[in-house]
């Protein structure tokens, strides 16, 4: 068994001088257990300098392998490491730097089901995962152990860093008191530019090393925004509102909808409309006697991969401006391709007066499985 | 009223922030309808699942009553 960290190692020097860091912060980390959930972009920036600044224990949850589409912004794993389950490739990148560091491989999908087991003994967790579902269940869990959270997200240009601490009055609830009802932007989606992943996870890593060290004022009650394309971070401030109990319970996860009503509930509205069509029920729809239209809001490139026959094209982000080419009053079925952006334009459509919308769940994707399978995915 | 925009929403109105002529008893549902009407489908994605910070509170109620600032930050899960 590899020997614990040495927190008056010489490797620690720079940080034995910093101000009110001292061989005490060191010692503090050389103590301290962090779980960090994902070992991907951001886990790829938390983990080695986690690793280096010497942290004791750290434990990884991960439950995917490395793909190639990773490397670009997941540096903590190589081109040799594709195929490998990411928190053993994680583990051998932190080893490289501290070897005495205890590391603990969990290559599961963090959940509100394991996440008191996983939390057992835990100072610290950090959310550098890609799930909605993630980021709750570790908001939640965090909260009932009394523990603070560190949390980031990172998509497109731009990054978004906080830390949760119930116990202290904040939790990420108060910023976003609902869970949303899908993952909305995401790597898979929007892109990513790498380095925003880079700049969030050394803020997330930073924020953990202050609030194990005592050191600092941590990003509590404020998240911070950067944004790669004007070089700027800047700051929303939030509070706890003194109505959450009640608010919780009097405003339904659907309510973020409640701009968009629910047409089959409004009067004059023909009720037969299904809102969403799942794929095999759409084949079936396009097989009957007045097949809906098909509206495709994907970009060029992607229906150069795939598309359905017979669909208008125009692309989510012109849809506003192109509306007067619709008619509100036809039968259309809006697809995408995974059912996130189909679904927004659904309600955008539906705040715009169409009455006969609906949208493809799951999307092309979705089709490709369980309708098409010759259809080339991607 | 003090409009700032974050992420998606700044990319979806063009801009960081603006000031809004707002009627003083004009609510968080107003502005989201009056947002959408301006900036199009993309900041309809940011209202239906982003918050509005109304002087620094977060606030899903769509009869909240509008403040001298408002907050919208969509959520984002990429990792």
């Amino acid at each position: 068994m590899a020997p614990s960290v040495d927190p008056s190692s010489r490797r620690f020097a720079r940080q034995h001088v910093l101000a009110g860091f001292g061989l005490a912060g060191q010692r503090s980390l050389a103590d301290a257990h962090v779980l960090v959930i994902g070992a991907g972009g951001l886990g790829s920036a938390v983990i080695p300098a986690l690793a280096a600044v010497g942290l004791g224990t750290l434990s990884l949850v991960d439950p995917d392998t490395v793909d190639e589409t990773n490397l670009p912004r997941q540096t903590s794993h190589g081109v040799a490491d594709v195929g490998r389950l990411k928190v053993d490739s994680a583990a051998d990148a932190a080893a490289r730097l501290a070897p005495e560091l205890q590391v603990i491989r969990h290559p599961v999908l963090f959940s509100t089901e394991n996440a008191t087991a996983l939390l057992d003994g835990v100072d610290l967790v950090i959310d550098g995962s890609d799930s909605i579902d993630a980021r709750y269940a570790a908001n939640d869990a965090a909260a009932a152990l009394g523990i603070p959270l560190v949390w980031g997200s990172a998509v497109g240009y731009g990054a978004q860093v906080g830390v949760a601490w119930d116990a202290h009055g904040i939790d990420y609830r108060d910023l976003f008191p609902e869970q949303p009802s899908d993952d909305g932007d995401s790597c898979e989606l929007t892109g990513v530019l790498p380095m925003v992943c880079g700049v969030a996870g050394a803020l997330m890593a930073a924020e953990a090393v202050k609030l194990l060290t005592g050191i600092g004022e941590p990003l509590l009650g404020r998240v911070a925004v950067y944004d790669a394309l004007t070089g700027r971070t800047r700051e929303v401030p939030y509070a706890r509102d003194p109505a959450r109990g009640a608010m919780d319970v009097a405003v339904g996860v659907d309510s973020a909808a409640s701009g968009a009503s629910e047409p089959d509930s409004e009067p004059g509205s023909k009720p037969s409309r299904p809102r969403t069509y799942s794929a095999p029920e759409l084949a079936v729809a396009l097989d009957g006697a007045n097949p809906p239209a098909l509206l495709d809001v994907r970009e060029d490139w992607e229906a150069a991969i795939a598309e359905l026959p017979g669909s208008t094209r125009i692309p989510f982000g012109e849809l506003g401006a192109r509306i007067g080419e619709l008619d509100p009053s036809a039968p259309v079925v809006v697809y995408c391709h995974l059912g996130v952006r189909s679904a927004h334009a659904l309600v955008f459509l539906e705040q715009s007066g169409f009455s006969q919308a609906s949208h493809l769940a799951g999307g092309i994707e979705g089709w490709a499985a369980s309708v098409d399978p010759g259809m080339k995915r991607y | 009223m003090h409009v700032r925009y974050f992420a998606a929403a700044a990319e979806a109105a063009g801009r960081e922030e603006e000031v809004l002529d707002v009627d003083s008893d004009a609510t968080v549902s107003d502005l989201g309808s009056a947002l959408v009407a301006r900036y199009g489908p993309v900041m309809a994605r940011v209202v239906t699942s982003g918050s509005f910070l109304v002087d620094g509170l977060a606030t899903r109620d769509p009869a909240r009553r509008l403040g001298a600032r408002v907050d919208v930050l969509p959520p984002f899960s990429g990792g």
